[in-house]
């Protein structure tokens, strides 16, 4: 446990670090946060657009997607924001930084993510928010104190289930496989299908959503809760589930790390 | 650069073939929504459902085929200062980055041709109503693209830095082109705004005209031009100028 | 202090392949290239010693050093670094060891150094009034203060240099692995870096294991020399057993007869003579039958030693 604050004290003091570096390029802060809130909000526009002629989307009216598309958007910010950086593993491994992370007595994961900040995903999470915060007022829910705590947990199982995949796939560039072009596609994955309720995509690829890349629980399924369109003991399986998969993705974090080669004999 | 654009197509081809299948996934995902909204609706705006989809296929095939990546060379180019040797070149610079444009698309363009059937599948298709109509429209709409990408790259001989612009410029541009959305369902004043903007010829205009939305192509002909006509003089006043700040300030 | 016995090191990499699904192939693959970096090195290191760790360029140096740094796992034998096993205690054996690279800065480059010195600190825990202390002694060593409040992307390579080193000290590790830490660096740098890891040896015992490929910081260093190529170790001694050899005698002579006193003449028509005690007898000897028309003395130098060691 002291170990864990330790880390967390010092990834805290990292970030910081970074970003009175990058406070140096403030320019490219502000850009990096609006053009993140532009490309979801184009994204929703989109949505925003086709329900203005159709009310209804598999049963779902404006306020219900757009309840779903703030709960996707919110856990994808609250996933890329501290693992922003792992992005770059494929880089730090190749120009020798990843060794020095293994030279200094602190887990170098911690030291990886602390290396610098999601930026563009303040702008995802601005979006988010705003979207639950105005889909919350005027969808039909009963809001309680339950029900909102529940909405901060689905949000969080959310955010471990996109990250676990995230790092599960990062890990490989310890070994010199570079899979950045396949966690794009993942990412891609995860934001356009994940923002949708799962039916409209019928049999084998509404499966394939749900048990092989679980995107349906990031969202889907946690909203259908909280709308009442799904029974109750559903609620805990994506929190769950984001707990189970990023402890497993962790795993296969230090088994490739114990291959890990360096660059250069 | 015609070669260079080509060649730079293929050396990036697990890119573009990870496009590719974005690409495939947009346009299964684009199905499913509208096949879900219309439901048992015969058509909504004049459209059916098929020649609906058949818009939505062709539409993000065509923003894959016009999307431009020379604003991001040019802005490379400018900042390790390669742009001296291009500039040395006894061809005029603007038609240098043209070409290099072209050939990347022609390259893009025999990367995709495998994936056209798959897409065509997961997505669908009708037999053109006006196909000659079809292609008139789209190399139009393609030069305009490529104007526009040239445009907003000379911005970079100002500030140095057009990362973002770019991006904004990317997003906005595919939004009003009607990627996802036929401009036929922007409500009100959307709908004027993308009615006035010219990107709505690299995508609506001509997907439009293939599935017999738009049947007199006459009068978007005529604008296009107009557009190309504007924009090409534009280009070449904001050529002269960017040139003469190179000249002076030495980059 | 540190303790190699049977080092082996063997690299295996997956084949790679390129193409559109080259990295699943070469995620999946059964195939291997291998390459032996290490090979069975042996060797000790006590406490206090100032080590030169020497061979050509792709010797298996590096490795070494990333294997008793904890970076990478051998593939057999044993070693103990500070009673540690680096690989399996890394982060107990971090806070033995400090480690610069010549080549690459562990500092942060958009802040000034002190604040670069500061995140050091706190990522070894090393407790304020202590920081204190040893930030007071490596100014006044390393001559920090001219530039403790620059950005590091700001400093010239031999100012960086000194705050690498200041922030692999900074925590009093007893063990410093230095690797090409004079790389790059003007006359005048190289001569301050040196002096540092003379005090820093002399303060504090503190171990060196210094990898480089300038002999003089070998000279101005280390009483051993481990040298090693092709993975494996050639020679492991004193300086002076390899320098200890006698001066030599190069004659030129009007004449060139085939041999001179049993020495014969060498492809460039000279004649070399070892010298043993009587240097003024030995060129009257020669003087007297021959007409000598230059003649020059040679110290034994390293570089060559070091070089008839390689070819051998």
């Amino acid at each position: 446990m002291a170990e864990v604050l330790r880390a967390l004290r010092l990834y805290v003091m990292l970030q910081r670090a970074s970003a009175r570096g990058a406070m140096q390029y403030r320019m490219n802060t502000v850009i990096g946060i609006l053009s993140g809130a532009i490309w979801q909000g184009t994204g929703f526009a989109f949505i925003w657009v086709v329900m203005h002629t159709f009310p209804s989307l598999a049963g779902w009216g404006l306020a219900e997607i757009a309840f779903l598309y703030g709960l996707r958007l919110t856990a994808h910010a609250l996933a890329m924001i501290p693992l922003m950086s792992v992005n770059d593993i494929h880089w730090v491994v190749r120009n020798g930084e990843f060794d020095r992370f293994l030279l200094r007595p602190l887990n170098p994961l911690v030291q990886l993510m602390g290396n610098r900040m999601g930026i563009a995903q303040f702008g995802d999470l601005i979006v988010g928010v705003t979207l639950l915060a105005v889909a919350g007022r005027n969808a039909a829910v009963q809001w309680n104190v339950w029900l909102i705590a529940f909405c901060f947990i689905a949000i969080v199982g959310g955010a471990l289930i996109e990250a676990a995949f995230f790092l599960a796939l990062c890990s490989l560039s310890l070994r010199m496989v570079d899979t950045f072009a396949l966690r794009v596609f993942v990412d891609d994955i995860f934001s356009k299908f994940g923002s949708y309720p799962m039916k409209i995509f019928g049999g084998a690829v509404e499966w394939l959503l749900t048990f092989v890349v679980p995107v349906a629980f990031v969202a889907y399924v946690p909203s259908s809760v909280v709308l009442g369109k799904l029974d109750g003991p559903w609620a805990l399986v994506a929190p769950l589930l984001g707990v189970v998969l990023i402890v497993l993705a962790y795993l296969i974090w230090r088994r490739q790390l114990d291959h890990y080669q360096s660059v250069g004999h | 650069m015609t070669r260079i654009g080509f060649r730079l197509a293929l050396a990036y081809r697990s890119n573009i073939i990870m496009t590719c299948v974005a690409l495939v996934a947009q346009v299964f995902l684009l199905r499913m929504i509208w096949t879900s909204v219309y439901g048992s609706r015969p058509a909504a705006a004049g459209l059916t459902l098929d020649a609906l989809l058949a818009y939505l296929t062709l539409a993000n095939l065509q923003a894959f085929v016009t999307h431009t990546i020379v604003s991001r060379i040019i802005h490379d180019r400018i900042r390790t200062g390669m742009v001296f040797f291009d500039l040395a070149r006894p061809v005029g610079y603007l038609r240098q980055m043209a070409g290099f444009q072209a050939g990347n698309t022609l390259g893009g363009l025999l990367l995709l041709a495998p994936v056209i059937p798959v897409v065509l599948l997961v997505g669908s298709i009708t037999v053109p109503v006006n196909g000659a109509g079809y292609v008139i429209t789209l190399v139009l709409g393609y030069v305009i693209a490529v104007q526009l990408a040239l445009l907003i790259s000379l911005i970079g001989f100002w500030t140095m830095e057009i990362g973002a612009v770019s991006l904004l410029y990317r997003l906005v541009s595919q939004f009003f082109a009607g990627t996802m959305v036929p401009l036929a369902f922007f409500p009100g004043f959307l709908g004027v705004v993308a009615e006035i903007l010219p990107f709505k010829y690299m995508g609506y205009v001509p997907a439009a005209v293939y599935v017999g939305h738009i049947s007199d192509i006459s009068g978007p002909v005529v604008v296009e031009l107009a557009w190309i006509a504007g924009l090409w003089g534009l280009l070449v006043l904001t050529w002269s100028r960017a040139h003469r700040r190179v000249v002076i300030q030495g980059g | 202090m540190i303790l190699v016995e049977g080092l082996t090191k063997v690299f295996r990499r997956p084949r790679t392949f390129s193409g559109p699904f080259g990295a699943l192939r070469t995620l999946v693959t059964r195939q291997h290239e291998e390459t032996t970096a290490v090979d069975d090195v042996s060797f000790g290191i006590d406490e206090g010693e100032v080590i030169g760790y020497l061979g050509p360029n792709g010797a298996g140096k590096s490795t070494t050093i990333k294997i008793l740094t904890g970076i990478l796992t051998p593939t057999s034998g044993t070693v103990e670094v500070n009673g540690l096993v680096p690989w399996r205690d890394r982060s107990a054996n971090a806070r033995n060891v400090g480690v610069v690279f010549g080549q690459r800065s562990q500092l942060w480059w958009d802040l000034p150094l002190i604040e670069s010195l500061r995140l050091v600190g706190s990522l070894y825990d090393v407790p304020a009034p202590r920081f204190e202390t040893s930030l007071k002694k490596l100014r006044d060593l390393l001559g920090l203060d001219a530039f403790l409040d620059t950005p590091v992307r700001q400093l010239s390579l031999g100012q960086r240099m000194r705050g690498d080193l200041a922030a692999a000290v900074l925590y009093e590790p007893p063990l410093l692995y230095l690797d090409e830490p004079t790389v790059g660096l003007d006359v005048l740098a190289k001569e301050a870096v040196r002096e540092f890891i003379v005090e820093t040896n002399r303060l504090g015992r503190t171990t060196v294991v210094l990898t480089t490929h300038d002999l003089a910081d070998v000279e101005a260093l280390c009483k051993r020399i481990i040298l090693i190529d092709h993975g494996r170790v050639l020679f492991d001694g004193a300086i002076d057993a390899l320098v200890n050899q006698p001066r030599r005698l190069v004659v030129l002579l009007e004449s060139e007869p085939e041999e001179v006193r049993g020495v014969p003449r060498d492809a460039e028509g000279r004649y070399v003579f070892e010298i043993h005690d009587d240097l003024p007898g030995m060129i009257a000897s020669i003087a007297a039958e021959h007409a000598i028309r230059d003649m020059s003395i040679q110290e034994p130098d390293l570089e060559s030693v070091i070089k008839g060691i390689y070819t051998r």
